[in-house]
């Protein structure tokens, strides 16, 4: 088929306009904005590469250049999801996609042709329903922004500077810091939908607090010279991405610790670097996924899972942990892949025969499914302890 | 004419009767259409054509079919009777070519389901004549929209050939010498020097040009909008220009084709020249004669209405009717070969399929319907 640029647009949209709905059904449903925001960067890249490639590239598209495609515009898709942190579940992503697709085909192949008997030779066009249709998509589009722009949260910027903590940030909004800001003291967060951007936390016991909150966004935060936990979260779901925790004070110091919250949606660590304390990252019945970060220099272990806690560890760089490198402990099931553990110190100091250098402890029926793990430099290899297991992925 | 009938299609070839499916499709009764022609199967001429070059497979692709609505195609219902995808997968890399009996077959039911014979008058149209109310058909009676297929006006042969006894046009029923020229270079020579050649002639092909080679009869641009905004932008004379340069010979690449030539050359079977050279038998795949002034019909058409005509074109408006005797109340619309003013490949079943939607939306939109 030869698509005019006009056909290829309202095409797209005529077939965009059915998927749309249901994303906003599904937003609506679950009182979440991703749907939409997925539904948005799918038309949208759809859009862009039917203007600025598609229309130059092929004045005739054969039917088989659906397919591949069809997989160019997924693999953009889901670029442009990963890449906005849009919080879609991949298989719904997938799903999602590929339903959209289909119905595109029939549509574009069957529907539309016999809905309008010139489709084809318009190049696409469908007259005043595509004027409708694109004007339906814009609506839908502008009340979903309308209602965004009424509901999002207020940004507060904390200027260059020391700000005294503790600062309690109990209602949704976006603490965003400029450049050169930082609290002393900490920062407590009670509210659902709080992100926290750019600071600098250092000194008090907690570096920043999350109690009993949801949806909340740590984002390039650094965080030092705390005495107990530099990032705690009780009862919350938290993503805490691209963070730097160095320097505790204190031997009960430690990274970030996770707890209580199994029954709440997962959170995610991402891209954080944790030198030096107790425990890098702590989990205590929780359901979290650990991802490319980087723990060093801990004294009792640098990725602690524990206490029924249901964890996937992936892609992170565990260096010179002192006693274990990663556990995984009381009845936890973890799954540890792609990681790489270097460098595991013995703590015969500790007397205790867990503590002697193991890349990876399961411990206390907890089971641990390892796949593609780098271990290297470590005084001793993998065990399982009192009735846990370690089986390969 | 009953009372009730407002349009008319004068043409009963393929042209005619994809007009008409339209027609039905988009909710006009047969008793609202009368179809004139000389034989109520609508592909009589083509099946005799067809018959005489031997031709197995459709160039055309799986929408080249006369239902209104373009899916589901040829490929979509030959798969589902046979209950084998080859059919849409050969259709999505755009190698599909409906068998000639299948496409028949096709035409056959699409015959039977719109009603054809139902409208079908036997009648050779001499006359159409812009009148008050529409346009006066012959004595046959007054419609306001009517559809001129009138299809090829003849067989096209070289002057100079007139009355040599060797000569036979390649759509007239013919068998092969032993050695036969053949004149031209389009899909019709191209089949017969196969067609020869398998009959154990030895072929010569006389050509004065080299033929392109292209899936279509036209760029695949040119079927749709895409190609066509520009083509309607052009000045008449350009326009003459670009059409004569499409009717240029032309057949599908394709080693179906090139092998069994190759093969022949090296056993001296086969060869180009220039000009005829005393072969017993000369096949003229010289395609039609080109031009309204051969077509009677249009011809007196143009005559009595002073129409604007370019070369052999009749001119026409995008939506090939003609602007002179068209307007909300009434519509003229040329298909098959005369609308190619309107639309280059309008001699092709796609052609005939894009004026019968625009006439189609004529009628639907006008005032006194």
């Amino acid at each position: 088929m030869s698509f005019t640029l006009r056909g290829r647009l309202e095409t797209r949209l005529a077939v965009s306009l059915l998927p749309l709905l249901a994303a906003c059904a599904v937003a609506l449903v679950l009182a979440e904005w991703w749907p939409l925001e997925l539904a948005a960067i799918m038309i949208g890249v759809g859009v862009v590469l039917d203007s600025v490639v598609y229309h130059r590239t092929f004045p005739y598209q054969s039917g088989w250049l659906a397919l591949p495609l069809g997989l160019l515009e997924l693999g953009v898709v889901m670029a442009a999801v990963r890449g906005a942190h849009v919080g879609a579940p991949v298989d719904f992503a997938l799903l999602f996609f590929g339903g959209a697709w289909l119905l595109g085909q029939v549509l574009v192949h069957g529907g539309f042709p016999l809905a309008r008997l010139s489709y084809a030779e318009d190049g696409g066009e469908l007259g005043k329903a595509g004027l409708a249709t694109a004007a339906v998509a814009a609506a839908v589009f502008a009340s979903a922004g309308g209602v965004a722009w009424a509901t999002i949260p207020p940004t507060v910027h904390l200027s260059a500077g020391i700000h005294q903590g503790p600062i309690v940030l109990d209602h949704s909004q976006k603490l965003v810091g400029d450049a050169g800001a930082v609290v002393r003291g900490g920062i407590v967060i009670t509210s659902d939908d709080v992100t926290v951007e750019n600071l600098a936390v250092t000194g008090g016991e907690i570096g920043i607090e999350i109690d009993g909150a949801e949806n909340v966004k740590i984002e390039h935060v650094r965080v030092s010279g705390t005495s107990l936990d530099a990032i705690q979260a009780r009862r919350a779901s938290v993503t805490i991405r691209d963070c730097l925790i160095h320097s505790p004070v204190g031997d009960y110091a430690q990274g970030i610790d996770i707890s209580f919250g199994f029954d709440l949606p997962p959170s995610l660590i991402e891209g954080c670097t944790i030198v030096g304390g107790r425990e890098g990252i702590v989990t205590h019945f929780s359901n979290v996924h650990i991802r490319s970060n980087h723990v060093s220099q801990t004294t009792l272990r640098a990725l602690g899972l524990t206490e029924m806690s249901m964890v996937m560890v992936e892609g992170n760089d565990v260096q010179d942990s002192l006693g274990v490198g990663i556990y995984c402990g009381d009845y936890s099931e973890c799954m540890i892949s792609d990681n790489v553990v270097g460098g595991t110190r013995p703590d015969t100091a500790s007397g205790d025969l867990t503590r002697l250098g193991f890349a990876l402890v399961a411990h206390s029926g907890a089971k641990a499914e390892v796949e593609d793990n780098e271990l290297s430099r470590n005084a001793r290899a993998p065990k399982a302890f009192l009735g846990a297991r370690i089986t390969a992925g | 004419m009953s009372g009730a009938q407002r349009c008319a299609i004068v043409g009963g070839g393929l042209a005619g009767l994809s007009a008409y499916a339209t027609l039905r499709h988009g909710g006009l009764a047969a008793a609202e259409i009368a179809v004139f022609g000389t034989d109520p199967d609508p592909a009589a001429q083509w099946r005799r054509r067809a018959a005489a070059i031997r031709q197995r497979r459709m160039r055309s692709e799986s929408d080249g079919h006369v239902a209104p609505a373009s899916f589901p195609g040829l490929a979509v219902r030959s798969a589902a009777r046979q209950s084998d995808t080859w059919p849409l997968i050969l259709s999505l890399v755009d190698r599909y070519h409906p068998t000639v009996s299948e496409f028949l077959e096709h035409v056959a039911e699409v015959r039977e389901r719109s009603g054809w014979d139902e409208s079908f008058e036997r009648h050779t149209v001499a006359s159409v004549r812009a009148v008050d109310g529409g346009f006066a058909v012959d004595d046959a009676g007054v419609f306001a929209h009517v559809l001129l297929a009138p299809g090829h006006p003849g067989l096209a042969l070289p002057g100079e050939l007139a009355g040599d006894p060797r000569v036979v046009h390649a759509y007239e029923p013919h068998e092969y010498a032993d050695e036969v020229e053949v004149l031209g270079a389009g899909m019709a020579a191209a089949t017969e020097w196969l067609n020869a050649l398998a009959a154990g002639a030895s072929v010569v092909s006389v050509r004065r040009r080299e033929p392109e080679r292209r899936p279509l009869n036209l760029p695949r641009h040119l079927f749709t909008r895409r190609g066509l905004r520009a083509f309607h932008r052009t000045e008449a004379d350009e326009r003459a220009l670009l059409l004569s340069g499409w009717s240029a010979p032309s057949y599908p690449p394709g080693r179906e084709w090139d092998d069994p030539l190759e093969e022949a050359q090296k056993q001296g079977r086969f060869r180009v020249a220039a000009e005829l050279d005393g072969a017993s038998q000369i096949v003229a795949a010289t395609g039609f004669r080109r031009g309204f002034q051969h077509d009677r019909l249009l011809a007196r058409l143009v005559a009595e209405h002073h129409l604007d005509t370019v070369e052999g074109w009749i001119v026409l408006t995008p939506d090939s009717t003609v602007p002179a005797l068209t307007d909300g109340d009434r519509t003229l619309s040329l298909a098959g070969v005369p609308g190619q003013w309107a639309f280059p490949a309008a001699d092709t079943l796609a052609g005939a399929k894009y004026a019968a939607r625009r006439f189609l939306r004529r009628v639907k939109a006008c005032r006194s319907r």
